[in-house]
């Protein structure tokens, strides 16, 4: 029986083993003979997938309601809507802001010294695809006002894979500079895109709106690629770019990890040269130009470099937020030694898929927290409660605090912003801060001067909250009270009539707020310095509400009144006229204000820049 | 003992087939549509599923199928605004939020509030009003889910009979309940009833049932008999005859509405209210028939 077996199975592997290498020999001769022919060879076909994004995961703003899928980022998955239509329609994606009126502001965050020059992005989004593939081409919808993308990157991450992540890689695909199209009209933009070594199904887009005439609105997104990696042609031996050595976000960690081990690596001590004899604050302030990569390479330089670029007077203001995509724990303690004296950090945008933790955030806080005056924690999702307890603890002059877009703080954690007595400038655009938490901050921070609560849906009763802060807040500046349900007329009138120094008031798509009741004409009498207001699709604006404007405020220069019918071209003149420090007006989709009109105040008032926006 | 067993297993099938659905297989909705605007406005291009002053529209997505229909409310024009406008966007905006699957398919109240409150994230000031009814088939539980506001409505017709018809919701003589969007300052004065004042209804349907979706100028114009006559007509589930029984409803109540002498239900209800009047009832007159079948991809 076993002597029969073994030999049948030797029978059996020595016929195998012929077919296949008979199986070979054909091969070999076939494809020899495709070669002979100069046929197509044996190679498979490499098929390009086009894909749609399938999910928008994260961004920084949107013009639309949280809830709502009108101009809201979420369109901006799935098939296109609008395109190759132009116009300014509910189903596209659109960013919170454009231009450059909101920079205008004094509610604006002061620019972070050392920002690289290639860093633009203003606004970005992240969009999952189905399928990872090897990008060979990245399509852009753009349906109005094109021109603001300024970055595409390719993320080696799967978002919907159930495995744990596990070095997450983000790739630049392609960069450029902030652009304005010739015309508003539709556009499909598809730049050359760099060819990355892995698959990838999440995109990420950055866009600048700085120089558009109006806000721009993105309808899809197509992802082209290829399942298999592409074979490299032969030829085309993978040249290091010259930048990429230079691109700063590769550099971060690795310096930072550098930095602290080589001390010194000059084994003779033959001084520095000239360096030697220039003074220390001048050798500081040459040093105080670099952007931070360059910092910490040069402190790998040499022993006198090492010193001056790891003094923490390199390191009062220290913006991350450009290489959010390389920071990580192990960054933020190398940075930890030097960064003592902090007094303004932006980390807006860092952290994410777990690059950095809560544990690490709350080290560095601790270390680093006590001079801080202004913290930037914009769309910072690795933020938990006891971060925000710990900035609480060890940050007692903090000023200026922005934690727009953290939609994943739970509500209680608002409340350890109350200890932050010295705030002056505080964020919560786009958060879940509820009424209790804001009404507490209100209570203790009365120096507040610039307010964001754009977009709190989880605030009950602004009423409530306009009555604090007229009580307590009474050194207001700018309030944004973006999409806020129900404020009447009642908590603005109580509003202006405590803060007085208001400057800044945006009420867009603030409904409950009726032109009928007064108060806006109340508000015009009670605020002479006022300077921005926002009163986008409140249907109720009326004539004698701009003409009260007129006559009151006079330092008035941003308006916006889109969407009422029932304002006429008189009350415009008279606004104009009267307001000759007037630059944005807004008069979108008002029906009495037609383009003839417009074109003819343009042309008598051109320090104006008068908006109107179409559908069709 | 075999036989114990075997009666055993006839025993458990039944109960397992009583309890789980008859029928595993998904049910769909084919649905064909036809309306004719109140005054022959050829000249006007209205996108697809206009029809006058009436609006419409057909949506499917992964577990459900959905229909809408909206009756532009026509006294807005003296006004200055096109009543079509309203409906219009209302059930576009219905369409995607089926579209995007915002929406549960037991909820077709969850529709028009979602619905009306895109209308009022548009920039683009709507005014108007309309009465709007929607009908969602859930594929998989067979079952029927519907809201209705106003005095558009539907009927559904199993073996030549209505088995479930909508009840028209009027505040008075030519009033229906209404949707609306009102100019500021008018809103004391202007009828603006809320999602949730509409009638909702759920039933089970059957493979071959017949939903009939419509405004009022179908109902005011046909009585059931007549409706019913013309779908005995119906002969298969497939969308040409459909279209085509769609098409003749329409172009039969098209043609009454216009018969000076013809006692139409319109004219009926009129009397009974005290007012000598006879003939048909000129309206927008949109009709959405569908036929429950099964599911194909």
């Amino acid at each position: 029986m076993f002597p029969m077996l073994t030999l049948l199975s030797m029978f059996y592997y020595i016929c195998l083993r012929r077919r296949s290498r008979s199986g070979t020999r054909s091969e070999a001769l076939g494809s020899r003979r495709a070669v002979e022919l100069g046929q197509r060879s044996a190679l498979p076909v490499t098929v390009e997938v086009e894909q749609y994004g399938k999910e928008v995961l994260d961004f920084s703003s949107h013009y639309g309601s949280e809830n709502s899928m009108s101009y809201t980022m979420w369109n901006l998955a799935g098939v296109p809507n609008v395109y190759p239509s132009s116009g300014d329609f509910t189903q596209t994606a659109v960013f919170r802001t454009y231009g450059s009126w909101w920079e205008q502001c004094t509610s604006s965050a002061s620019r972070f010294r050392r920002t690289p020059p290639s860093f633009h992005s203003q606004d970005y989004l992240e969009l999952a695809f189905e399928e990872p593939v090897y990008p060979t081409a990245v399509e852009v919808l753009e349906t109005y006002h094109p021109g603001a993308v300024v970055k595409i990157l390719a993320c080696s991450l799967n978002p919907f894979s159930q495995n744990p992540p596990v070095d997450v890689r983000w790739e630049v695909l392609w960069a450029g500079k902030p652009n304005k199209a010739l015309t508003p009209q539709a556009r499909q933009f598809s730049p050359s895109i760099k060819q990355i070594n892995f698959a990838t199904n999440l995109l990420r887009l950055e866009v600048n709106s700085s120089l558009l005439e109006y806000y721009t609105e993105l309808d899809a997104v197509i992802l082209r690629g290829v399942r298999e990696r592409p074979i490299l042609a032969l030829y085309k031996i993978p040249v290091i770019d010259i930048n990429d050595l230079s691109d700063s976000e590769e550099e971060i960690s690795e310096a930072g990890g550098l930095c602290c081990r080589s001390g010194g690596e000059n084994r003779h001590n033959l001084g520095n040269g000239y360096f030697d004899r220039l003074p220390y604050e001048l050798i500081q302030l040459i040093v105080s130009h670099l952007p931070v990569p360059d910092l910490c390479r040069l402190a790998q330089s040499c022993k006198l470099f090492h010193k001056h670029c790891c003094d923490p007077l390199q390191y009062i203001q220290l913006s991350l937020q450009p290489y959010w995509a390389r920071l990580t724990d192990a960054s933020l303690s190398h940075l930890l030694s030097r960064c003592t004296l902090l007094q303004r950090l932006n980390m807006s945008w860092t952290g994410n898929r777990g690059a950095v933790t809560a544990a690490g955030f709350c080290s560095f806080m601790k270390a680093c927290g006590v001079s801080l005056v202004c913290l930037e924690l914009s769309c910072c999702h690795f933020l938990t409660e006891a971060c925000l307890e710990v900035i609480a603890q060890t940050c007692p002059c903090l000023q200026e605090l922005n934690l727009a877009s953290c939609d994943r703080l739970q509500p209680q954690t608002f409340n350890h912003i109350a200890k932050l007595t010295n705030l002056r400038r505080l964020v919560l655009y786009r958060t879940k801060v509820e009424q209790s938490a804001i009404l507490s901050i209100l209570t203790f921070c009365p120096e507040l001067k610039h307010l964001n609560l754009g977009s709190c849906v989880m605030i009950e009763d602004y009423d409530v909250v306009a009555s604090m802060l007229s009580a307590r807040c009474r050194s207001l500046r700018s309030l944004d009270l973006w999409r806020c349900r129900n404020l009447s007329e009642h908590g603005l009138a109580e509003l202006v009539s405590g803060c007085r120094l208001l400057e800044e008031l945006d009420l867009g798509w603030c409904s409950t707020l009726q032109s009928s009741s007064g108060c806006f004409q109340h508000l015009a009498r009670s605020l002479p310095r006022l300077r921005k207001l926002f009163l986008t699709a409140n249907r109720t604006v009326c004539d004698s509400d701009l003409e009260e404007l007129a006559a009151n405020c006079s330092a008035l220069e941003h308006l916006d009144i889109l969407g009422t019918r029932m304002v006429s071209s008189a009350s415009l003149r008279k606004l104009l006229q009267c307001c000759p420090r007037l630059k944005l007006l807004d008069v979108s989709f008002c029906s009495q204000v037609d383009s003839r009109l417009v074109q003819e105040l343009s042309g008598l008032f051109p320090n104006v820049s008068i908006k109107k926006s179409f559908t069709q | 003992m075999l036989s114990v067993l075997s009666y055993g297993r006839i025993v458990a099938r039944a109960v397992l087939g009583g309890l789980s659905q008859t029928d595993g297989r998904d049910y769909s909705l084919i649905t064909a549509s036809c309306g004719f605007g109140k005054d022959f406005r050829k000249g006007i291009l209205k996108k697809g599923m206009c029809y006058g002053d009436d609006a419409c529209f057909i949506a499917r997505h992964k577990s459900a199928d959905v229909l809408g229909v909206a009756d532009g409310v026509g006294g807005w024009r003296d006004y200055g605004v096109d009543p079509s406008q309203f409906s219009a966007t209302l059930m576009r905006t219905c369409e995607r939020l089926v579209k995007e699957g915002r929406f549960t398919p037991s909820s077709p109240v969850g529709i028009l509030t979602s619905g009306y409150y895109e209308l009022l994230q548009n920039k683009v000031p709507l005014l108007g009003s309309s009465t709007a009814c929607i009908v969602i088939l859930d594929r998989r539980s067979h079952r029927i889910h519907t809201c209705n506001l106003g005095d558009s409505g539907f009927l559904v017709v199993r073996g030549g009979e209505v088995v479930h018809r909508s009840d028209e919701q009027q505040h008075y003589f030519n009033t229906p309940f209404q949707l609306s969007i009102a100019p500021p300052g008018a809103e004391g004065v202007v009828l603006s009833d809320s999602p949730e004042v509409s009638d909702s209804s759920s039933f089970d349907v059957q493979l071959g049932d017949i939903i009939l979706t419509a405004t009022d100028g179908l109902f005011d114009n046909m009585p059931d008999y007549m409706i019913l006559q013309e779908l005995k007509k119906l002969k298969n589930t497939n969308y040409d005859s459909i279209q085509q029984t769609a098409r003749s409803i329409a172009e039969q109540a098209h043609e009454l509405a216009y018969d000076p002498n013809y006692m139409s239900p319109f004219a009926q209800f009129a009397c009974d209210n005290g007012l000598n009047v006879r003939g048909g009832k000129p309206d927008d007159i949109t009709v959405l028939l569908s036929i429950v079948a099964e599911y194909t991809d």
